[in-house]
């Protein structure tokens, strides 16, 4: 019983420790052990992937896009070639329009649900946990244009008959009208869980006694969310949420190639579907124009979530956040109704796509899911196949030796950054965190010149390093973090007990345990349930995303069989996240805040 | 201190071991393929004899988005099998094929080899072909479909009329079932070499046998109620679901290639007879044969991928499919008595006296032959959206016009 209590308690401190502005942390205490020499060691092997997987990749796509086929100079020749070809602008304004839309709707429904209630945090947890490809074949089934099979039509149906409109001519989820909608919503869906958590966390920092002055000042309720929440420390910490959303509508790459169907791709593309259709991966002209752009944008992005981040508050000690009780939070009836609503929503599409995977696969295509059955035939097919299973054991080897190669790298260069603090280590935290905003999509073509320089194209570990280094800036993130929240006088015993400074190191780690958990578990979930990666720089085995994918040319006569399959390839993540959901709650609560 | 700098770096080694350790094994013949569900079900049987492990990546549609950036990265598969054979004579040109081995191109009559032959060599091999000049139907229920086009029309229309189950069924959600219906048109109303025209850019997109085409599809699209749930609904429709439809008695007929036969019997209710295929109605110029297939193109230096697909063609290498249905091949040393029901699709197929043509979209160079939300894909579904107002056929000309254009500009031609 004891339990929840500590993860609050876990999450808050994180939390309220993250409050600081940039890196005025507990770290500057070591520059009196000036240690140069040995964090330059520390910081060899990250410099090295990111230097050689993403900075000079990058690079090198900014050149080309002002560069013709033979290295000459073209100025924004290559920018107005791209933006004049047909429908770019349409692209980019779709692709914008992700950007600002999504992370809007994700933070007003995670911040009211993180108000309401504190329960049910693992309903929408979960989600995280899915592969997105894994939720493109649930909406996909979900919104079906056949009542029978799609919940979403049925839903959708129902409504426009109250407005008169008769069954054939409602409007289509999946049609070239809505389908942006359909995808947001199918987005929306698997990404609430992060603000959830994060604002849960926030809101425990405040202090409780504000609210009470604004109320005892004659505030409303309107004053209240102002002065007491929003200002302190909402602003901040839902800028940080809305950049990360926003970051993360790159990746709804995964979604729109799986959930629209052909004759509503183009109404549904954005710029990472555009480039990957039409450039034929051409790293130079054009095609590195329109990469740059996403590039700028991104930059954009960041710098005005480290702007928009500031802190407008001192930050509250922990002492001060006494846990604030159920009851003082839901006062309104909006508040208790929607969470209802919401878990409602929540669980119908995955409820949709398990009682899909046990019907025989004739039954799901021809009668839907709602029909009574209790087949495991579609599974059957699905593991019959000696390839999903090779599948399988390819992705699990894979995402347990990028997560430990994760560890190993990220670990020494969170410590150098934490507590030896060469100089530099402000620069070398805001390029991660640029780093870790970087779609791989934009930086293929020179990876894979890396790659192939180096021999490892089309390997086994060349997919590894792409995993690696693409992970990696997080972890380092989350780590130093952690590492930097270890007291001075652990530190300090450790000194006196190791004396050289790897014995210091390896005396000061287990302090960072739980983040080494939440860092494990997020990159093996990472590299679970990854598709792009896999697609671009697979080879030697075709992993687990890849494989789902192949399969969702044609949904209505394969239902049964994707929906075992999809639910199949979700449960290792499931798995792990469920287990370590405490690590990760502060994990993501501490590498998102910061 | 040494002993944990110990353990910690043969934590390190062990697990950079292991990583190079899976990459070094023997690796198996990476092949890229289209298919997907049953189909993809079958090649995976097909090739599970082949004495080497292979390993089968569906790619889905967008295969040359795919192609293009694992050659790019080096890590291209072995063999690639695609229906759009315009990719194997880019790629050909490009240098990044290499010929199929020689005994190989014998075993295809001329025109098919032509196909696939670029500046007089050979650098794909045919391991499946389509016939997509069927109007399947469930014999059962319904007659047999007209032989003429205008009395097809004048069927669908009274049909349409008379209520029940719709005439029709049209997975447009795939553009490439809307692109054989053109297709079909387009033969059976063109004069000889048109056609081709269209493929080498020397007869224009809005020309008046593109027009006519169009104008003849518009007359039976544009039908209220000839297609279940209407044209929206027809927009979100898959093949193979407009396949079930049909099954299931929710629509009379549907145009689909022979390969749909395996997807027919399986969703069949108990007690139904298979579908019956009639060939498509003429045009008043001819009665078109349309053909598609799928071909394997051997990336350079893979010495296994020549092997794989030198196997692939053999006589009984694909038997696991041709036994399961929905499968055919221009492979002259599979005889037309092997493929059973479907044997006189088959000898269709191989003989030269029946004027076959090959499937337009699939020679088109560029985004003019698709995939999904490209080219004439596109063009057609948005066509069919709009096919009931004014201008539907003009636009669509445009646009194709356009396209084309595009499609030049884009592969530097």
């Amino acid at each position: 019983m004891t339990q929840p209590a500590r993860t609050r308690a876990a999450a808050s401190r994180l939390l309220g420790e993250t409050v600081v502005i940039d890196d005025v942390g507990p770290g500057r205490r070591s520059r009196a052990y000036p240690s140069g020499g040995f964090a330059s060691l520390l910081l060899t092997p990250i410099a090295l992937l990111l230097g050689g997987i993403l900075l000079w990749p990058v690079a090198r796509t900014v050149q080309a896009s002002v560069t013709g086929p033979d290295g000459q100079w073209v100025g924004l020749e290559n920018f107005r070639t791209a933006l004049a070809a047909e429908g770019t602008w349409e692209v980019l304004g779709r692709t914008v329009l992700w950007a600002a839309v999504v992370p809007v709707v994700v933070i007003t429904l995670g911040f009211l649900l993180a108000a309401s209630r504190r329960s049910g945090t693992l309903l929408l947890l979960a989600p995280m946990a899915l592969p997105l490809v894994v939720t493109g074949v649930m909406f996909r089934l979900f919104y079906d244009p056949d009542p029978a099979r799609g919940a979403g039509t049925a839903v959708l149906t129902a409504l426009a008959g109250l407005f008169g409109v008769p069954a054939d001519a409602a409007p289509a989820w999946l049609g070239s009208g809505l389908i942006t909608v359909a995808l947001m919503s199918a987005f929306v869906w698997a990404w609430i869980g992060l603000p959830v958590v994060v604002f849960r966390a926030a809101l425990d920092a405040l202090p409780a006694d504000l609210t009470d002055a604004v109320r005892a000042n004659g505030g409303g309720r309107l004053d209240v969310f102002r002065d007491a929440l929003w200002r302190p420390l909402l602003r901040r910490t839902a800028a940080i949420v809305f950049a990360l959303v926003a970051l993360g509508t790159a990746r709804a790459f995964d979604l729109i190639l799986v959930m629209a169907p052909g004759s509503s791709l183009d109404e549904a593309a954005n710029l990472a579907v555009r480039v990957w259709q039409t450039s034929g991966s051409a790293t130079t002209g054009p095609a590195a124009a329109l990469n740059t752009l996403w590039l700028v944008a991104l930059g954009i992005g960041v710098v005005a979530a480290a702007v928009g981040g500031r802190q407008a508050w001192p930050p509250p000690t922990l002492e001060a956040a006494p846990a604030r009780t159920v009851a003082e939070r839901t006062r309104w009836p909006v508040r208790r109704a929607l969470p209802i609503l919401i878990a409602l929503l929540w669980a119908v599409p995955v409820l949709a796509l398990v009682a899909t995977s046990l019907h025989s696969p004739r039954e799901a295509a021809t009668r839907g899911w709602t029909a009574a059955s209790l087949r495991l035939s579609s599974y059957g097919e699905i593991l019959t196949q000696p390839e999903v299973i090779r599948s399988f054991g390819f992705t699990a080897l894979l995402a347990v030796s990028v997560t430990v190669l994760v560890i190993i790298v990220a670990l020494p260069a969170g410590y150098a950054l934490a507590r030896l603090r060469p100089p530099g280590t402000s620069a070398a935290g805001a390029l991660l965190v640029a780093a870790s905003a970087v779609p791989v999509q934009v930086v293929a073509g020179p990876i894979n010149e890396v790659l192939e320089r180096a021999g490892l194209a089309g390997t086994g570990v060349g997919l590894g390093l792409v995993h690696v280094a693409l992970g990696a800036p997080f972890a380092v993130l989350v780590l130093r973090n952690a590492l930097a929240d270890v007291p001075g006088a652990r530190i300090r015993a450790a000194r006196t007990a190791g004396r050289r400074e790897w014995g210091v190191l390896w005396r000061t780690v287990p302090a960072a345990v739980p983040a080494i958990i939440a860092v494990a578990v997020l990159e093996f979930v990472q590299v679970w349930n990854d598709f792009v990666v896999g697609l671009l720089f697979g080879g030697s085995g075709t992993p687990l995303g890849l494989m789902v994918f192949g399969q969702t040319r044609q949904f209505v006569s394969n239902s049964g069989t994707l929906a075992a399959f999809a639910l199949l390839a979700s449960i290792p993540p499931l798995v792990v996240i469920v287990l370590a959901r405490r690590q990760v709650i502060a994990g993501l609560v501490s590498g998102a805040v910061r | 201190m040494t002993s944990r700098r110990a353990v910690l770096g043969g934590a390190l080694g062990a697990v950079v071991a292991g990583a190079t350790g899976c990459g070094r094994s023997p690796r198996p013949v990476q092949v890229a393929v289209v298919w997907s569900g049953g189909e993809l079900v079958r090649f995976r049987e097909v090739v599970r004899q082949y004495p080497h492990p292979v390993d089968v990546v569906s790619t889905r549609n967008d295969i040359d988005a795919f192609l293009s950036a694992r050659y790019r990265a080096g890590n291209q598969p072995d063999v690639a099998i695609v229906p759009q054979i315009s990719l194997i004579a880019d790629y050909a040109r490009r240098g990044w094929l290499q010929p199929v081995p020689a005994e190989v191109t014998r075993r295809f009559a001329d025109q098919w080899q032509a196909m696939v032959t670029v500046d007089g060599r050979q650098y794909g091999a045919w391991v499946k072909a389509a016939h997509k000049s069927l109007v399947w139907y469930p014999a059962d229920r319904f007659p047999e479909p007209p032989g003429t086009w205008a009395e097809f029309v004048a069927l669908v229309r009274e049909r349409a009329a008379a209520g029940g189950p719709a005439p029709l069924a049209l997975g447009a959600a795939d553009g490439w079932v809307l692109t054989d219906w053109l297709e079909n048109l387009l033969i059976g109303f063109a004069a000889p070499g048109e056609y081709q025209g269209l493929v080498d850019g020397t007869e224009p997109w809005d020309g008046p046998l593109v027009r006519t085409a169009l104008t003849e599809l518009a007359a039976v699209w544009a039908i209220p109620g000839a297609f279940p749930d209407g044209i929206g609904r027809a927009l979100i429709t898959q093949n193979e679901e407009s396949v079930i439809q049909v099954v299931e008695g929710r629509a009379a007929m549907v145009v689909e290639g022979d390969f749909i036969a395996a997807v027919a019997d399986r969703f069949r209710p108990a007690g139904a007879a298979a579908l019956s295929a009639a060939r498509f109605p003429a045009g008043p110029r001819a009665q078109p044969l349309l053909v598609a297939g799928d071909a394997a193109m051997v990336f350079a230096g893979s010495g296994v991928g020549g092997e794989l697909v030198e196997w692939l063609t053999r006589r009984e290498s694909f038997r696991p499919w041709i036994t399961a249905g929905g499968y055919l091949s221009p492979n002259t040393l599979i005889k037309p008595d092997a493929y059973g029901p479907a044997a006189a699709r088959a000898a269709e197929l191989s003989d030269p006296a029946g004027a076959l043509q090959f499937d337009l979209s699939d020679q088109l160079r560029g985004s003019l032959g698709g995939p999904d939300g490209l080219g004439s894909w596109k063009i057609l579904q948005d066509f069919l959206a709009e096919v009931t107002r004014p201008g539907a056929v003009d636009r669509a000309c445009r646009r194709l016009v356009r396209a084309a254009a595009q499609a030049r500009r884009e592969t530097g031609s």
